[in-house]
């Protein structure tokens, strides 16, 4: 069974000319396992994880498609329902973990709020064990403390725990390690991995960090301009990408390169669609394009999905470089 | 080797907190030594809390050492800033910070080049020669820094920095609010600039793939401490301490 399924989903924000944030995503995403969902700003990538909650903006019009999370339809929930969703299937972590958390209310507070509503014990002494377990160091002496006394580390880890101490089905985390140092970064993905799995919550991870989306996610979703251009196992995907955008993501990475290559750059900028796409969003900046690519809209192409009219060709070409490699 | 545009000798930085029996003191930066020479660039890494800001700090003037001497172009860092205005110049990590978000961006990247003269327009054109240089063509002149990407406008930040022709530029954390793509072009934009003009730079990053990308050298801090400084190749191959080690193992695994 997915834990997610996406089909064609479109959606625009009010404007005028109306901003087509969407334009026709498919996304599944298997019960129990990680996907990281990647591609640069301005792609859509937090708008997805917005509709999974149905938490996208007023302004934010659905044209059609349809989001189920775990069997749920999301987008004919009323509002009780849609309540009790959020509340027993879902989490959130966010970006900017301070933030997140109430800044009125001390550390220990939050913790026990949260803990009541599960229904189960919320002693001081299933607190202290809670920050334990996200290896916080000294949790007595945390645990008086407001958010914005702790470390950006702390405060995501707090973050981490609040959001899976409901045992959710699908744990959403929003570039949570982006304003992190990457000493602690590697340990709180480290950490949010674990106590996933622990629980059987599947991932969405949004992330540009490719090297560590590499290296803890099951399968990676590339998108660009609204839609998946390509998606499959993160190995497959990042060490031997096939569509001209995912390439190009690729080679900007500079952990991948040896000493003395220059970093490729994508040119120009990330496409603003004011309706749907007639051809290939990604055309105008392909090194790869056709005359045919303008105007034609391209459709997933087994076995990656890939949005490339040129796939099977240029499958042939990774195969070619990786045996000459 | 011609001579180090800035240098550090023996400097130490401690900082204290609290009061009685509870004052702590940290060695900020604990005999940290080292030069760059012009078109050079130092990547600095290491943890938070490891004294990098600090240095950075440190080599910009904004902070005097407890002991050791700054020296810039060849005489110790004098206390008056105005007297290197635009000689020494900073991009920091958020460019939303860095730039008056009511002032358009020609005015944003003219600013520098006010501090010691009147407008003009030789200083006008200077301005938006810098602005060509980095990738923003005269139609983004009048915009405001709220109708900017986040990547245009840490190139107007780029642009404001190199305007007055510095000898020395300290990069601090400044691609690592980018996404991957913006990130490549803005390191290599600086690769290129630095080519042109030949600035002596520091880049301070915990990304160590950056770092690694566009340092000539690269120095490993720690507890306030340089645990290593060498070549950049070494950096790709096997850095010598355990500390380094460790922290550039996670890029090849």
């Amino acid at each position: 069974m997915s834990a997610v399924t996406i089909r064609d989903l479109a959606l625009e924000f009010d404007g005028s000319p109306p901003v087509r944030a969407l334009d026709g995503v498919d996304l599944e995403i298997a019960e129990g396992s990680s996907l990281a969902l990647v591609g640069e700003s301005g792609s859509g990538k937090s708008t997805v994880a917005s509709v999974l909650g149905r938490l996208q903006p007023r302004s934010a019009r659905i044209l059609r498609g349809s989001v189920e999370v775990a069997g749920t339809d999301v987008l004919a929930l009323d509002t009780p329902a849609l309540r009790r969703f959020r509340r027993d299937e879902l989490a959130f972590v966010a970006q900017d973990p301070i933030a997140s958390l109430d800044p009125t209310m001390r550390i220990g507070r939050q913790l026990q709020l949260v803990l009541q509503s599960t229904g189960r014990d919320a002693s001081p002494a299933r607190r202290v064990e809670m920050l334990e377990a996200m290896r916080i160091a000294d949790p007595e002496r945390v645990i008086p403390l407001f958010p914005h006394q702790v470390s950006g580390g702390m405060a995501q880890r707090i973050a981490i725990a609040l959001a899976l101490c409901r045992r959710p089905r699908l744990l959403v985390a929003d570039e949570p390690t982006a304003a992190l140092d990457s000493q602690v970064r590697e340990e709180v993905v480290r950490l949010m991995f674990d106590q996933a799995r622990a629980l059987g919550t599947t991932i969405l991870w949004l992330s540009h960090d490719l090297p560590a989306v590499a290296r803890w996610c099951d399968d990676v979703a590339v998108m660009y301009a609204g839609r998946v251009v390509e998606r499959g196992r993160a190995a497959d995907v990042l060490g031997a990408p096939v569509h001209p955008y995912s390439r190009a993501l690729a080679a900007t990475d500079p952990s991948r390169i040896g000493e003395g290559e220059r970093l490729v750059s994508i040119p120009g900028a990330p496409p603003v669609l004011h309706g749907e796409a007639t051809g290939c969003a990604f055309e105008p900046r392909c090194p790869l394009r056709t005359d045919a690519c303008a105007h034609t809209r391209p459709h997933p192409v087994a076995p990656r999905a890939t949005l490339c009219i040129r796939t099977d060709e240029l499958r042939r070409r990774v195969r070619e470089s990786e045996v000459s490699a | 080797m011609s001579a180090p545009v800035i240098s550090l000798d023996d400097v130490s930085v401690r900082f204290s907190s609290g009061f009685g029996p509870t004052r702590r003191t940290v060695r900020a930066m604990d005999h940290v030594s080292f030069d760059i020479a012009p078109g050079e660039t130092l990547g600095l890494v290491g943890e938070s809390g490891s004294g990098k800001s600090t240095t950075g700090a440190v080599v910009l003037g904004l902070q005097r050492p407890d002991e050791g001497v700054v020296r810039f172009e060849g005489a110790p860092l004098a206390r008056d800033l105005r007297s290197r205005a635009g000689r020494i110049q900073a991009v920091l990590q958020h460019p939303r910070w860095a730039v008056d978000p009511r002032s358009s961006v020609i005015d944003a990247v003219l600013e520098p080049l006010l501090v010691g003269a009147r407008r003009s327009p030789a200083s006008v054109a200077q301005a938006r020669r810098m602005l060509d240089a980095v990738g923003l063509p005269a139609s983004f002149d009048q915009r405001r820094p709220h109708q900017l990407s986040g990547g245009q406008l840490q190139r107007v930040s780029v642009a404001r920095a190199l305007v007055t022709r510095p000898a020395f530029v300290v990069f601090d954390e400044a691609v690592s609010a980018l996404d991957v793509s913006v990130q490549a072009q803005i390191l290599n934009l600086v690769q290129d600039l630095q080519r042109e003009h030949a600035f002596a730079a520091l880049f301070i990053s915990h990304d160590l793939a950056a770092v690694r990308y566009i340092s000539h050298r690269v120095a490993v801090m720690r507890h306030g401490r340089i645990v290593e400084l060498a070549p950049t190749s070494v950096f790709y191959d096997s850095p010598a301490h355990p500390y380094s080690r460790q922290l550039f193992q996670e890029l090849t695994s």
